[in-house]
């Protein structure tokens, strides 16, 4: 119904003025209050209900009266439009009271909406102080953990101990009733205590820097002094060389070889230096000296002459002598050289002199005996005082006819050497001893590395080479003087070696001579021997001929180089009534056991240099025992050609019906072993 | 028989001397344990080896197993004669006899266990005992050498018990016959004497070098061997190596082997006999000829 709807409008508008008037209202209630009419108040006491069905009834009513007026108004008459104005009427004051109802409704609208936007804003403002709160509270906790995390300075020092820190400290800083109990007290003065030592230990570092410098300053004065001296020295030594000769000191002399020794190569520096050392500690029957040429020694670190590298085009030398001069070049020696003089009791010498081949890296000698008095040589003595054998095998094994250096047959095999012996003769033998004496070791592991001088090697070696060495003399020319009695068919025995021997010896030593090693070789009674590999190449070889009556007694020798200490080796074959040698006469067996394997009775005193003629001596006993004592054959006719004279208890003993070739001292009777 | 391999080692003062050793050394006597598995050699120089049979014998053996297992200074002098019983080792040389366990014997620094030197007449020089025989039915140990008598020594209480006398030079070997019992015995006089260990009286005499068909004078008259097999015996040293038949005390064989012999046994109906004079100790087994040598 539009004319309800425009009805219901305006009053809609006019009231929408209500807020103003509410303002007005309001200042006027205080004003005047009760005199006028507030609506707003009203609706407060208006049930919302009750008026819900007002307004029910009054639709319903406006209704009805609108059906009655439209009935009249289509039944058309007169009384119709009394009626028709009295409906128009009620309706119009039922439309007023919609109105009303309409105007409380948007009061209690209004009322409703303005509660609503209170409280939203009053949650509204709890809700941002909560979430100003929860901020604070997170930003406080932030900074709890911050601090809680925080880790002091002082933590990361690394304090003393508890208990040293309450030894240590003194009481006022370390206030053990205080600190005891409170940890936060305890650290601080833990702290207080740390501070105080490290000033302390800062004083003294201050301290000590200062006592540094001024040693220092001490030091470079001390320096200069010293330094200043230097030149007052060597004049002081030159003017007292006139004196030094005066008095025999001559350490201008020695100075001067240290001088020389500078320019050695490092082997031979070390043998320089190692037997100089062993020759002034040890031993003052040697001594050292350095020979050669000190200006070919610093020649070879120069640089190669111009005159080499001429373009001028010359015939290339043959080939034969190119591998010639690369020989030679190879087999270069130094020219500096050391020279070792051994001077041994009887004033006989042993001369000798090292030499260094720088090519091959090894050292070699060469010997020389000489004597006090001219000695003659016996023919058989040959090769007992020759420089190629007399420092043969002076360890055993060492015969000095191959290079050490393993590495030198990959360089023989360049220039066409086929083994060093050939040239020992000029160079000088290469023993392992004289490279130890050097100071060069050649492993044979690992023979690729280089091998350096070493002084230790050396030191530990020397004094028993020397000794060795002095032994070898002395034996061989014990020996000289014995071989020139032996020629002459003389054992010399001498007087504390007598008892060894009974008075009466009747077989005689008619032959001494030296033989080949091939021949002893050949000799069909020495094949034990040979095949136990006792009878090498470095060995002297004699056969000494005994004999009585018509018996013959030959006796094969083996000389071993390192004689006395090594016993010579005796190998028997006697001529008499058939030969009978070790392999069909037991008893010869038994008489080449006794001057072999018995060596030892018959050494006589140290330095046994009598062995040999014992040994001789006692074979001619062992002779005259044998032929004393040979049954009597009784199918042969005659008398027996050797009668017993020799004292002994029983002829044979033991399953092997031995003679009796021990001889007993001083009964002078003869036993078995 | 092997030949020593030549040394290839520089030879010092020590080895030299070892190999004259070697070279001049004699074994003399030798006995096989009683479990079969060790033989024991003993040399001139007083010293026993006990040498593994077993690993010698055996198909892996190598030239360490030919030495000796344990090497020990027995004697003064030299062990002339060894004998085994069920436990122990006798060996016997310049005048005493000695007692060793063989099972201590393997350990090194074996102590004897005892020793016994039977009663000599003569005090200047001690006599060497060349031959040791067991008599096990006594119990008894019977000594023979220098001194020209038969010595019985009681194994238990160590008593010398009786003296046999009659040989007139010194006895070399001793035989059992078993069955009597009998003892035999050959000396350097060149007779074999038979004795009856109960009666100690000497019942027989064979003067072997009296026979033209076995003397040889240019050797010597001595008996250096003898073996019998109760109604036989094998004797033999200076006169040839002979096969004699006891009641009739005539030679049946005489084998013809040029060196005196030194040692002959008789197995089963085969006689074994050596004469070899080296530090080697020759092995045949069964004839079979497996030979080797063990090498001091």
């Amino acid at each position: 119904m539009s004319s309800e709807s425009s009805k219901k409008r305006k009053p809609k508008v006019i009231r929408s003025d209500g807020a103003p008037a509410e303002g007005k209202r309001n200042r006027s209630d205080t004003e005047q209050e009760g005199k006028y009419y507030s609506e707003e108040a009203e609706v407060d006491l208006r049930d919302p209900g009750r008026d819900y069905e007002l307004y029910k009834y009054t639709c319903q009513e406006l209704q009805r009266l609108m059906a009655e007026i439209q009935d009249l108004k289509s039944r058309g008459g007169k009384d119709v439009a009394i009626e028709i104005e009295e409906r128009r009427i009620q309706s119009c004051v039922h439309f007023m009271t919609l109105k009303k109802l309409n105007r409380l409704a948007h009061i209690r609208l209004k009322k409703g909406r303005d509660q609503t936007h209170e409280a939203k804003q009053k949650v509204d403002a709890y809700h941002l102080q909560l979430q100003n709160l929860l901020y604070e509270v997170m930003h406080l906790q932030k900074e709890i953990t911050k601090c809680l995390e925080f880790k002091s300075k002082h933590e990361e020092i690394d304090l003393v101990s508890l208990e040293e820190f309450y030894k240590e400290a003194p009481p006022d800083i370390s206030k053990a009733e205080v600190t005891m109990g409170d940890p936060h007290q305890q650290t601080l003065a833990r702290l207080d205590w740390e501070l105080e030592q490290r000033k302390r230990l800062a004083e003294k570092y201050r301290e000590c820097l200062s006592n540094k410098e001024k040693i220092l300053k001490e030091i470079e004065v001390k320096k200069e002094y010293l330094s200043s001296l230097q030149p007052r020295l060597n004049s002081i030594m030159q003017a007292s060389l006139p004196v030094q000769e005066y008095l025999f000191m001559p350490f201008d002399q020695a100075h001067k070889q240290y001088e020389t020794a500078r320019h050695l190569p490092p082997p031979l520096y070390v043998l320089f230096v190692q037997a100089t050392a062993y020759g002034q500690a040890c031993d003052k029957t040697l001594s050292v000296s350095i020979e050669g040429s000190v200006d070919e020694a610093k020649a070879l670190f120069k640089p190669p002459d111009d005159s080499q590298g001429n373009v001028v085009k010359r015939r290339r030398p043959t080939l034969g002598v190119q591998l010639d001069d690369k020989r030679k070049e190879m087999l270069k020696r130094h020219p500096l050289s050391v020279m070792l003089d051994l001077k041994c009791k009887d004033d006989s010498v042993l001369h000798l002199t090292f030499y260094y081949l720088m090519n091959l890296n090894i050292m070699t000698v060469k010997a020389k005996v000489t004597t006090a008095t001219e000695l003659i040589t016996p023919i058989s003595a040959g090769d007992l005082l020759s420089p190629d054998s007399v420092l043969s095998c002076l360890y055993p094994g060492d015969h000095g006819k191959k290079t050490p250096n393993p590495a030198n047959q990959y360089q023989f095999d360049k220039v066409g050497i086929l083994t060093l012996s050939d040239y020992v003769l000029e160079l000088g033998h290469p023993y392992l001893w004289v490279q130890k004496l050097g100071g060069l070791h050649f492993p044979k592991e690992q023979p690729q590395q280089t091998v350096i001088a070493d002084h230790s090697l050396s030191a530990s070696h020397m004094e028993t080479t020397m000794k060795l060495l002095k032994t070898r003399v002395q034996s061989r020319l014990a020996l000289h003087k014995q071989f020139a009695s032996l020629e002459h068919g003389i054992v010399p025995v001498t007087s504390d070696c007598q008892y060894l021997f009974p008075a009466k010896v009747v077989s005689r030593l008619v032959k001494w001579v030296t033989i080949a090693h091939e021949d002893y070789m050949e000799l069909h009674f020495t094949k034990d021997i040979v095949d136990a590999g006792l009878a090498g190449d470095t060995n002297l070889y004699y056969m000494a001929l005994i004999e009585r009556g018509t018996a013959k007694l030959q006796a094969a020798v083996v000389l071993n180089p390192g004689y006395s200490s090594i016993p010579p080796v005796f190998q028997l074959c006697l001529n008499w009534k058939g030969e009978k040698t070790n392999s069909n006469d037991d008893n010869i067996r038994a008489m080449e056991g006794e001057v072999n394997v018995c060596y030892k009775e018959l050494c006589g005193p140290w330095p046994s240099h009598q062995l040999l003629t014992n040994q001789l001596q006692r074979l001619c006993v062992l002779l005259d025992v044998y032929l004393e004592t040979e049954s009597h054959d009784d199918s042969v006719e005659g008398p027996k050609e050797f009668p017993q004279e020799k004292m002994c208890l029983r002829l044979f003993r033991g399953p092997s019906r031995m003679k009796p070739f021990k001889y007993n001292h001083p009964q002078g009777f003869f036993s078995h072993r | 028989m092997e030949r020593a391999v030549p040394l290839a080692v520089p030879l010092g003062q020590t080895e030299v001397f070892q190999a004259l050793q070697r070279l001049h050394m004699t074994i003399f006597s030798q006995s096989v344990s009683p479990c079969g598995k060790f033989l024991a050699a003993g040399n001139n120089y007083g010293q026993i080896a006990i040498f593994s049979l077993s690993a010698a014998l055996s198909s892996e053996a190598k030239e360490e197993s030919k030495r000796p297992v344990v090497t020990f200074q027995a004697h003064d002098g030299p062990v002339y004669s060894m004998v085994s019983t069920d436990r122990h080792l006798l060996s016997a040389g310049d005048g005493e006899v000695k007692a060793w366990l063989w099972a201590e014997m393997l350990k090194k620094g074996c102590k004897e266990l005892w020793h016994r030197q039977p009663p000599y007449r003569t005090s200047l020089e001690v006599p060497e005992i060349n031959a040791l025989l067991l008599v096990p039915k006594e119990n008894s140990l019977i000594l023979a050498g220098g001194d020209c008598q038969l010595h019985t020594m009681d194994l238990e209480t160590g008593t010398f018990t009786r003296v046999l006398r009659g040989h007139t030079d010194y006895i070399h070997c001793l035989a059992l016959r078993e069955r009597s019992p009998e003892v035999l015995s050959g000396g350097e006089d060149g007779a074999v004497r038979l004795w009856d260990l109960r009666t100690a009286k000497e019942v027989q005499t064979i003067e072997v070098y009296k026979h033209e068909e076995c003397s040889r004078p240019h050797n010597g008259r001595w008996i250096g061997c003898l073996a019998t097999d109760s109604d036989w015996m094998v004797c033999g040293g200076g006169p040839a190596l002979t096969l004699w038949h006891l009641r009739s005390s005539t030679p049946t064989t005489v084998f013809p082997i040029r060196a005196p012999q030194k040692h002959v046994t008789f197995y089963q109906d085969l006689v074994l006999t050596a004469a070899g004079n080296s530090c080697r100790v020759d092995v045949f087994t069964n004839l079979g000829y497996r030979a080797f040598s063990l090498s001091f």
